[in-house]
């Protein structure tokens, strides 16, 4: 059985030593939050993850949902959990003080996330939702709605759920049926079926608040023509407890790959009561402003799972004793000696780690900069800060879940057969990243969104809040002799990558297939280039740090970074190549041929 | 017969004045005169003010100060003897018959013999001006009809009467032609010859059928314009900035004078909410406001006339699906059903057949009607081209189809077009129903006619190479707004080597509305935003090298521009060996507001011409001043004279009058410097270095203490100071062309990495709009 230790060390590496997390408190209206406030938090979180969530998440995956009559019972233990969870505060802990929450920094908020998604995804989902619809309704919501709904759903007692898909349509929300007919007294009657409605029902709150995409009677066609409603599963009596049922119901849910536990529901719509939330026809605006935090939690449950995954991978390797070493025996006391002695085992858990870690770091970054975004006195300097966080969503959504997906399954193959079966728990983590590639906008969209969104805004300005420190960066250490060994590869992909943007840029323009063409090629090449360059910033900041008391720690960073620099980054060629090559041999082959 | 040498205007209102203002940017000597006011003791003030108006009016009617100087102001009852030394006498008083032939009279008796005298009437038939006066005065006299402002507006309706003499009208013609750059196009002596006829009739359908309609005028705008290549004021925008006033006025006296069964009437009928908005004064731009306004009592919010209540209300955004639906086909919005695709053909469906039906009645030939309404109107397409687009038989159909009368062209026009390319040359289709070619007047070379005859010698993507006859080439910009790029770069390398092998001379020309705007700055700043600095720098130096391989290539290089030839587009006319700019040339080094400083051998050569050819005092600072002061703060030549005292124009640099004789004109200097051709000798600067940098600074610094420089100026203006001081050197040092280009491009390096300068680029590019920052 897999058993899961929250990586508290590594995270405060991050988050302090890398990210100079004694600046948060340095921003105004984050004094409180030094390291004598954060430490207990991650503490606790990692106390709760590891010996609450953590033991649930196997057996929640065997025993899933059950729908019957219309109620949704989660798998058992949930509902104690989350009632632990809750009493925990941990449901509150990134809200508002001013509805309750405890307005903690999104870039520790951030790690309590991953400790969550490696500890039991599923189980994660529920209070993940109630924050997205939190994010959406404290962003357009009007005071009354929020006085109404936000204490309950920051507090935990209720929940939330986005409900935008519908049978016909996932990506495309243009096609939108769902109706919403005005009832003069500023309320409006919401009738149609959404699909795929994550924690859409289930046992563990009162109330279900679902926030729904849906069409006024003389809305224009077309995603312009979408408003965003507040619809109550109960709605509240006077006294603003659950009261009379709403015309809400789960039809059905969902047997799946993965996140099992996580109720997936049609949810049926008919004439139920809503309010609109912010204005008329302008949904995807409320929706887009949710999206952009949900993007990067869903980010973090990639990498939540390749956490979980390679620890998982390394225990067994340690363990696990098959074949002798190619240079000779290592352990002649024992029958053969342990598998991590062999180089492509080593490759895999290397990788893996390399991925964690960078990933980790590039989470942390964005978080930060959404902290500064937020925060910080100088508008020049928040502007920077939202740029890079705009700039970077999709490049942490989907090369998070690809590295997720991509390092779960190699913690499976370490098993080797054993990986296989379910008992072990590696299996499951790949099952469960699985989803995360594909919903909050496949990765494929995500790789549309850089190319075609976030690239030419504003003439490129986006880019240069990346590309300027970088190139910074690699001019300040070029010369170094110690880090030249990191700088210089960081900079063949940083040349690389300038390149591919140019040449996107240039020929996207004309011929927008082209851009589609190179678009999740391009993503990935940017995502290994951000890596690096967080990679040779870790080696950095290790390396006057490997004989001191935590020199173990720094060593085993600074050989990961090399490890990343030679056997990863140069993927990035690779990449490059097929960018430039056009997407003419996709675009010409004849559709019927396939 | 000799030609113009002095001019006469007799009238000093708007275009009367403006007449006289343009006659003088065409060096010659002009005399203004008008009446002697009622009161005040200056007899000459009407004159005199009008000329003081002009000079601080914005579009400026003068092109240089010194134009200003060639007007002679007077009064008609002192100074009516100083017509005796005019050619020609334009007649631009009041549109009253009795007291424009009380004045011809006075006229005849002083004015010398075979001196052409001509009325800028806009609603007088010829016929009536002339009743009662000599025959030698009829022979003598014609209209010509300018339009508002005369500087700017290239028409020129000209209208012979049946005793003019043939030479009267070709001297005065020509004359507008080439040295007022005017586009003559003959007229009957019909009421409102062509292009008020038709843009009135044109305008009154729109307004009353968008009333009819209760059409928001900000949709009829938007219908009426960009779909059709009308300017985008439309129709209510177009009669707020000429006064509604004027309509009426126009209208009347066209339906007097028509005759009972011409199609205009049809149009004419009341449209109270716009007497109601003449009546309160509510006369357009220069009144309290038109259709619409600006209310300075709400915040100057921004309002329209809701045609049906008469009624100001906020103004919205154009709300027209039929333009979507139609894409780019008129037809389809014609066809479209819905009252904005109705309207769209109640208006141009019936001002098209009202175009057809003037043929033979204001003019003979469809391409003069066109031309009128491309320069009096500013339409992109003349009415038969708009016909041509939607095909001459689907027209005549849906004329037919909608229960109106067919014109008779059409009928001849049936399964033909009005224009067509037969073997490389234009043809129109006559009322005989044959094509004749369309023949340049002598002397003008037109690209586009080159184009359609022959293939270029070199292309890409971004420029091309003409092969425009005697041993001279043509290097064309073709990018998007003629934004310089790495491929003009590139294939202007190429034409240089090419040229040298098989022409004698380039010219550096196009025909777009603007010769250049700059470097392509979409493109730097995506660059410098992916920190891509090699790549900006190669962008740079390669520039520099391909200028300088222009400058001394071993052929002469003539550079022609006209509109706007900014930034790079400027720093290219600084490398010809001459210039021949038409006339309505903007040039300038404005690489500073965005935060740049001219990378492309700008600063260079602006500071060899003013060390040489200024009229300064002596040593360098002088000239190191007048230069850093033009490029720190943007100065624009706002026309080839200006450019000529800006030191842009060198002594010995043509100015050409009308945009269709450019190219011509810088062919022919071209080639007039091809024998014994030698490159220019390298200059060479001795400058005094950090001295004058911190002289410069200084005065920088007083700037920004005044409020009148920007932080980020004296980031910009500092860099420039260090170019044009020339760096680490001192009046002990001789330096090379090649020193100057290594500031310039270290300057530019080190401004482009600039936040602000970033900020500004992007600025530009968002808004159209410096920032300030
Ligand atoms: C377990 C689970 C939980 C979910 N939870 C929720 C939830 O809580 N709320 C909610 O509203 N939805 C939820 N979804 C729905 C999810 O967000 C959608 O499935 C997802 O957005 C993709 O839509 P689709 O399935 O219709 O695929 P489609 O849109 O049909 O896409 C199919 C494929 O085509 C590609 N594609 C589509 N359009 C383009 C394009 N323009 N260019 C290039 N490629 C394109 C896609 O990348 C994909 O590979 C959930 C789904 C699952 C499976």
């Amino acid at each position: 059985m897999a058993s899961y230790k929250a990586p508290l060390r590594d995270m405060r590496f991050v988050l302090y030593e890398l990210m100079g997390g004694d600046e948060l408190s340095q921003l105004p209206g984050y004094e409180e939050f030094t390291r004598d406030l954060i430490d207990p938090v991650l503490e606790e979180a990692a106390k709760v993850c590891e010996q609450v969530l953590h033991p649930l998440n196997r057996s929640g995956d065997e025993e899933g949902c059950t729908l019957e009559n219309g109620v949704v019972r989660t798998p058992k233990g949930f509902v104690e959990a989350y009632k632990t969870f809750r009493e925990g505060g941990w449901t509150s802990i990134a809200c508002d003080p001013a509805y309750g929450g405890q307005g903690l920094p999104k870039a520790v908020n951030t790690l309590v996330e991953e400790m969550i998604c490696s500890a039991n995804l599923s189980f994660g989902m529920y209070p993940g939702l109630t924050h997205g619809a939190y994010v959406s309704l404290h962003g357009f919501g009007s005071d009354s709605l929020k006085d109404a709904y936000l204490p309950k759903m920051v507090d935990g007692t209720w929940s939330g759920t986005m409900c935008l898909t519908e049978p016909h349509c996932g990506t495309d929300l243009g096609l939108l049926r769902t109706k919403a007919v005005p009832q003069g007294d500023g309320s409006y009657k919401i009738t149609g079926t959404k699909i795929f409605i994550s924690a859409g029902e289930h046992d563990l709150t009162e109330n279900i608040v679902h926030l729904v995409l849906a069409r006024l009677p003389d809305a224009p066609a077309g995603v312009k023509g979408i408003s965003l409603f507040l619809v109550p599963k109960f709605l509240p009596d006077s006294a603003g407890n659950p009261g009379e049922r709403n015309g809400v119901s789960c039809g059905a849910i969902e047997h799946k790959m993965g996140i099992k536990a996580s109720a997936t529901c049609v949810m049926n719509f008919d004439d139920a009561t809503g309010w609109l939330i912010g204005s008329a026809h302008k949904g995807m605006q409320a929706m887009f402003a949710m999206m952009n935090t949900e993007r990067l939690s869903v980010g973090i449950q990639g990498l939540g799972l390749a956490e979980a995954s390679y620890q998982g991978s390394v225990a067994y390797a340690r363990e696990r004793l098959q074949g002798r070493s190619l240079s000779g025996v290592k352990h002649p006391d024992k029958p053969a000696d342990p598998i991590i002695v062999h180089p492509d085992v080593r490759r895999m858990l290397l990788t893996q780690r390399a991925y964690v870690e960078g990933c980790r770091a590039l989470g942390a970054w964005a978080a930060k900069s959404l902290d500064v975004k937020n925060h910080h006195p100088d508008a020049r300097v928040r502007q920077d800060a939202d740029d890079f966080v705009q700039l970077i969503t999709p490049v942490i959504k989907a090369l998070m879940t690809d590295l997720g997906f991509e390092s779960t399954n190699l913690g499976m193959q370490v098993l080797g057969g054993h990986g296989f079966i379910r008992e072990h728990g590696m299996e499951q983590y790949v099952r469960d990243c699985r989803i995360s590639q594909i919903y909050e906008g496949t990765n494929g969209i995500q790789a549309l969104d850089l190319v075609g969104r976030k690239m030419p805004a504003h003439a490129g300005r986006l880019l240069r809040s990346f590309f300027h420190p970088v190139q910074a960066y690699i001019e300040a250490h070029m010369e170094d002799a110690v880090m030249g060994e990191f700088v210089q590869p960081l900079a063949k992909a940083f040349v690389r990558l300038q390149q591919a943007t140019g040449q996107i840029a240039r020929t996207g323009m004309a011929k927008p297939d082209e851009a589609g063409a190179a678009a999740s090629d391009y993503l990935r090449l940017f995502g290994l280039t951000a890596l690096a360059y967080l990679w040779a910033r870790m080696a950095q900041q290790s390396l006057d740090q490997v004989d001191g008391e935590d020199g173990a720690f720094y060593r085993a960073k600074i050989g990961t970074a090399r490890f990343y620099m030679e056997r990863l980054l140069p993927q990035t060629g690779a990449l490059f190549s097929a960018i430039m090559a056009g997407g003419k041999s996709m675009m010409d082959f004849a559709e019927d041929a396939f | 017969m000799a030609g113009i040498n002095k001019v006469a205007v007799i009238g000093a209102g708007v275009m009367g004045a403006g007449i006289a203002a343009h006659v003088a940017n065409a060096g010659i000597p002009v005399v203004l005169l008008d009446i002697v006011p009622k009161d005040g003791a200056n007899r000459d003030a009407i004159a005199e003010g009008a000329v003081a108006r002009m000079l601080k009016a914005d579009p400026a009617p003068f092109m240089s100060k010194a134009a200003a100087r060639l007007v002679t102001t007077g009064n008609t009852e002192d100074h009516l003897d100083l017509l005796a030394e005019c050619d020609w006498i334009v007649e631009a008083v009041i549109e009253r018959l009795d007291i424009k032939q009380a004045l011809y009279a006075r006229i005849d008796a002083v004015r010398k013999k075979g001196s052409v005298v001509s009325s800028n009437t806009s609603t007088i038939p010829l016929e009536n001006l002339v009743a009662g006066l000599p025959d030698s005065f009829a022979a003598d006299f014609c209209i010509t009809h300018f339009f508002n402002p005369p500087r700017y507006m290239r028409l020129l309706e000209v209208v012979g009467g049946a005793k003019t003499r043939a030479d009267a009208l070709e001297v005065v013609s020509d004359f507008a032609d080439r040295s007022l750059g005017k586009s003559v196009v003959r007229c009957k002596d019909r009421p409102g010859f062509i292009a008020n006829r038709l843009g009135v009739y044109w305008l009154q359908a729109a307004v009353v059928e968008a009333i009819d309609a209760g059409l928001a005028i900000e949709d009829a705008d938007s219908i009426i314009g960009k779909p059709m290549g009308i300017p985008k004021t439309g129709i209510f925008g177009l009669i707020d900035l000429v006064g509604l006033d004027l309509m009426p006025h126009v209208i009347g006296s066209m339906s007097q004078s028509l005759p009972a069964n011409d199609p205009f009437h049809a149009i004419t009928r009341p449209a109270p909410v716009v007497e109601r908005m003449i009546a309160e004064g509510f006369t357009g731009r220069k009144g309290k406001g038109g259709f619409y306004r600006v209310n300075r009592e709400k915040n100057k919010a921004k309002e329209a006339i809701d045609l049906g209540s008469g009624e100001y209300r906020a103004q919205r955004r154009a709300d027209v699906p039929a333009i979507k639906a139609a894409g780019r086909s008129l037809t389809k919005l014609f066809d479209h059903d819905s009252a904005h695709g109705r309207y769209a053909w109640a208006v141009m469906g019936r001002t098209l057949a009202y175009a057809c039906a003037l043929v033979g009645d204001a003019a003979d030939q469809v391409e003069s009607i066109d031309e009128a309404m491309r320069l009096g109107y500013n339409w992109k397409f003349g009415p038969f081209e708009l016909i041509d687009q939607v095909g001459t038989d689907w027209f005549a159909a849906k004329l037919a189809a909608s229960g109106w009368a067919v014109p008779e062209i059409l009928k001849i026009a049936a399964g033909k077009t009005f224009y067509r390319v037969d073997n490389g040359t234009r043809q129109v289709l006559g009322q005989d129903g044959q094509y004749h070619d369309m023949v340049r007047p002598d002397g003008v070379i037109m690209l586009a006619d080159i184009k359609l005859k022959s293939q270029p010698v070199l292309k890409n993507g971004s420029a091309a190479l003409w092969d425009i006859g005697d041993g001279v080439a043509c290097f064309e910009f073709t990018s998007k707004m003629n934004a310089l790029d790495p491929d003009i770069m590139d294939l202007l390398g190429k034409s240089i080597r090419r040229v040298k092998k098989d022409f004698k001379a380039l010219v550096i020309y196009n025909e777009g509305s603007n010769f250049s705007v700059g470097a392509n700055l979409g493109l730097a700043l995506f660059a410098a935003n992916i920190a891509a600095w090699t790549e900006i720098e190669a962008m740079v130096a390669n520039g520099q090298a391909t200028y300088r391989a222009l400058k001394y290539a071993p052929f002469p290089v003539v550079a022609a521009p006209s509109g706007m030839a900014l930034g790079g587009g400027c720093e290219i006319l600084l490398h010809a060996d001459a210039i021949q700019a038409h006339a309505e040339t903007y040039a300038g080094l404005v690489e500073v507001g965005v935060g740049l400083i001219p990378g492309w051998g700008g600063c260079k050569e602006m500071l060899a011409r003013w060390q040489s050819l200024g009229k300064l005092p002596k040593g360098p600072m002088p000239a190191i001043g007048k230069v850093f002061e033009m490029i720190s703060t943007a100065q624009v030549a706002k026309s080839a004279a200006e450019a000529q005292e800006a030191l842009i124009l060198r002594p010995g640099d043509g100015v050409t009058m009308n945009r269709y004789r450019l190219l011509a004109d810088a062919k022919a200097k071209a080639l007039s410097l091809v024998d014994g051709y030698q490159p220019p000798a390298e200059p060479s600067f001795v400058l005094p270095g950090a001295t004058a940098k911190v002289a410069l600074d200084m005065a920088v610094a007083g700037f920004q203490r005044m409020g009148k420089a920007t932080p980020h100026d004296g980031v910009v203006s500092g860099a420039l100071a260090g170019i044009v001081s020339g760096g680490d050197t001192d009046v002990t040092e001789t330096l090379d062309e090649d020193a100057l280009l290594d500031l310039e491009r270290q300057a530019f390096m080190s401004l482009v990495r600039h936040p602000d300068t970033l900020a500004r680029v992007e600025h530009m590019l968002m808004t159209g709009k410096p920032l300030r920052n």
